[in-house]
């Protein structure tokens, strides 16, 4: 199977914020919570980036470490996905997660914070595939469908990359190698305890 | 002549700055647009954490990678089970080996046997009750965190597990206000009874009767009682302030500052839990006589006498009648 | 025994006067994070919500209309 990841190339993004967009309206994700979002750094400043952030789908994920009831577990294509039956809203992936992703439906405090939401990398959840109680929970399931997140399909200068690792990270250096240049691989480091040499 | 001279100054200027600008170039002779771009590894130079803007209103979002989650976890997973384990463990297995070593400790019978004195007041066994009733539902939600998926979940399985501990989670979240109330009542009930000085060293010095048969005196608290009131005390408070910093996210701290409460407040937790088994044991089963001062607030003249002799005295001083009530009779407050 | 029992008593009541308590500072994500622009429907808490049907042959039928939350401009 494929080892799903996320790539966002900085040296391309716009910042358009078309992915967030897209994510939000493909799974209805309510106001407030951002599955993905992008930030810019430097911004305003010579070398100013941006780079569209969401669950990094991490080897050996600290979120599924971490989580007092085991909610998480990693499907066959390495995606890390969870069960909102499960989750007690306790907030530790919270406290461990590297990017910031899960996502709480109130946000006053823990006692009744509600189900944690991340992004499923549009792979629904442990429900069946496609199934009702799957898009209420998790929205859509576009991996079921043979498609991959919409976050990448529809990104409009191809900054961001979602496929099998070792595929994007071959488009990502075929691209530094032709234009000369790229600011790595935000998050892999950390995400995937590797980068992509050049 | 002085303008020439500083148009020709901007002139050497311009001329000096533009091939150095035209210098960095990208293979095909484009201008180089990460001249000066940002990267993961300047940036993690700069700061432990990359931070950046963010157009929507939440502005904890703009962190784009936050490492230091990875500490955290090492922590919870790899050492927090094993101090957990060896802090409650440990302790039950001392005071199991404390009770068949030293046995429980007896009533010593005197002549006084049978009559009794009223060691707590109804408000005092209120507050004492709330706060431990509070603590037991805690310490059990709060252990569950740590050791629940490991010990229970294989055993009631999964969904069975989830819906208990989330009942736990609303319990620890909101028991933890009576409990913190609770320990604000018995620091002013008790605060003054428990001032240490110079006979608790004695005390403390002669193995409080724990570990002979000598009966050093005390006052209405001995050392060992100061000890576990300003245990409660500080590990309540303790508990209490790094609990809040984590119910209400961002409110004090960020990210980090909460990962480090969190740590904190499972250590202390564990060392409490510790600390207030030994309380139970001392108070029920280790010692004759010690639970009725809990219970119906009255206990044996006899024990009180052998135990908190210098209050006893104090005690019988005040009032000219003596302290001793009749069986029922209701204790004034 | 009894002031066990109303330390017990007290102690459930405190509890859940601080869950409403707690309740009450409690805000939705969508009205924390919300902008000033215009709203069209009424945002929902939890992705389509319970109440959804999977039938979506017609527009605006989805069976998505969580109470209780007024729409602020349109619909």
């Amino acid at each position: 199977m494929a080892r799903m990841k996320f790539l966002c190339d900085a040296d391309r993004c716009i910042e358009c914020n078309a992915c967030v967009t897209a994510c939000k309206n493909e799974h209805e994700v309510p106001w407030g919570i951002n599955r993905r979002r992008v930030i810019t750094l430097n911004d305003g400043k010579p070398g100013e980036r941006s780079v569209s952030m969401a669950c990094m789908h991490c080897t050996d994920a600290p979120c599924a470490a971490v989580c007092p009831v085991n909610c998480f577990y990693t499907t066959a294509d390495a995606v890390v996905l969870h069960s909102k039956d499960l989750c007690i809203g306790c907030g530790y992936c919270f406290y461990a997660c590297p990017f910031g992703a899960p996502q709480y439906p109130r946000v006053g405090n823990f006692g009744s914070r509600g189900k944690m939401d991340k992004c499923t990398y549009c792979s629904g959840g442990p429900e069946a595939d496609l199934s009702v109680a799957e898009y209420e929970k998790y929205g859509s399931n576009r991996l079921a469908e043979g498609k991959l997140p919409l976050c990448a399909e529809m990104c409009s200068t191809k900054s961001l990359l979602a496929g099998d690792g070792e595929m994007i990270a071959q488009i990502y250096k075929e691209r530094v190698i032709k234009r000369g240049y790229g600011s790595g691989a935000w998050g892999w480091k950390t995400a995937y305890r590797e980068t992509i040499a050049i | 002549m002085r303008r020439l001279t500083s148009i020709a100054l901007l002139a050497a200027t311009l001329a000096l700055t533009v091939p150095a600008v035209a210098q960095v170039r990208a293979p095909d002779g484009a201008p180089n647009p990460t001249a000066s771009s940002v990267n993961e590894e300047m940036l993690f130079k700069q700061d432990p954490k990359i931070h950046g803007r963010i157009s929507i209103p939440n502005a904890t979002a703009a962190n784009l990678i936050q490492p230091q989650g990875r500490e955290w976890r090492e922590f919870r997973e790899s050492w927090m089970p094993w101090i957990g384990a060896l802090a409650v463990l440990g302790m039950i297995a001392a005071l199991g080996l404390f009770y068949f070593t030293r046995g429980r400790i007896r009533l010593e019978h005197s002549e006084e046997s049978g009559k009794k004195i009223l060691r707590f007041n109804g408000f005092e066994r209120f507050s004492h009750w709330m706060t431990a009733s509070c603590f037991i539902v805690l310490s059990l939600s709060g252990l569950n965190y740590i050791f629940g998926k490991r010990l229970l979940m294989p055993l009631i399985g999964p969904e069975a597990f989830a819906t208990l501990a989330q009942y736990g989670k609303y319990a620890h979240i909101y028991l933890a206000w009576p409990f913190m109330l609770g320990v604000l009542f018995m620091l002013v009930l008790w605060i003054k009874d428990n001032i240490p000085g110079k006979i608790d060293w004695i005390w403390l010095k002669q193995g409080g009767g724990l570990l002979g048969d000598a009966h050093p005196s005390a006052g209405r608290f001995n050392a060992g009682q100061k000890m576990v009131f300003w245990m409660v005390v500080g590990f309540g408070l303790a508990m209490g302030a790094t609990g809040i910093m984590m119910i209400f996210p961002f409110a004090a701290t960020d990210i980090n500052g909460m990962q480090v409460m969190q740590v904190i407040h499972s250590l202390i937790g564990v060392v409490f839990i510790a600390g207030i088994l030994a309380h139970i044991y001392i108070g029920s089963l280790g010692m004759e006589g010690a639970y009725d001062a809990m219970g119906s607030g009255e206990v044996d003249l006899a024990w009180a006498k052998v135990h908190h002799d210098l209050w006893v005295k104090e005690q019988q001083a005040k009032t000219a009648s003596g302290p001793q009530l009749g069986r029922g009779q209701v204790p004034a407050e | 025994m009894k002031a066990f029992l109303v330390a017990v008593a007290a102690a459930l009541v405190l509890a859940t006067a601080a869950s409403f308590l707690l309740a009450e500072n409690q805000r939705f994500a969508y009205q924390a994070f919300a902008t000033s622009g215009a709203r069209v429907s009424d945002p929902g808490t939890n992705l389509v919500g319970p109440r959804w049907t999977g039938d979506i042959k017609e527009p605006g039928a989805a069976g998505h209309k969580p109470a209780g939350h007024k729409a602020e401009a349109g619909s």
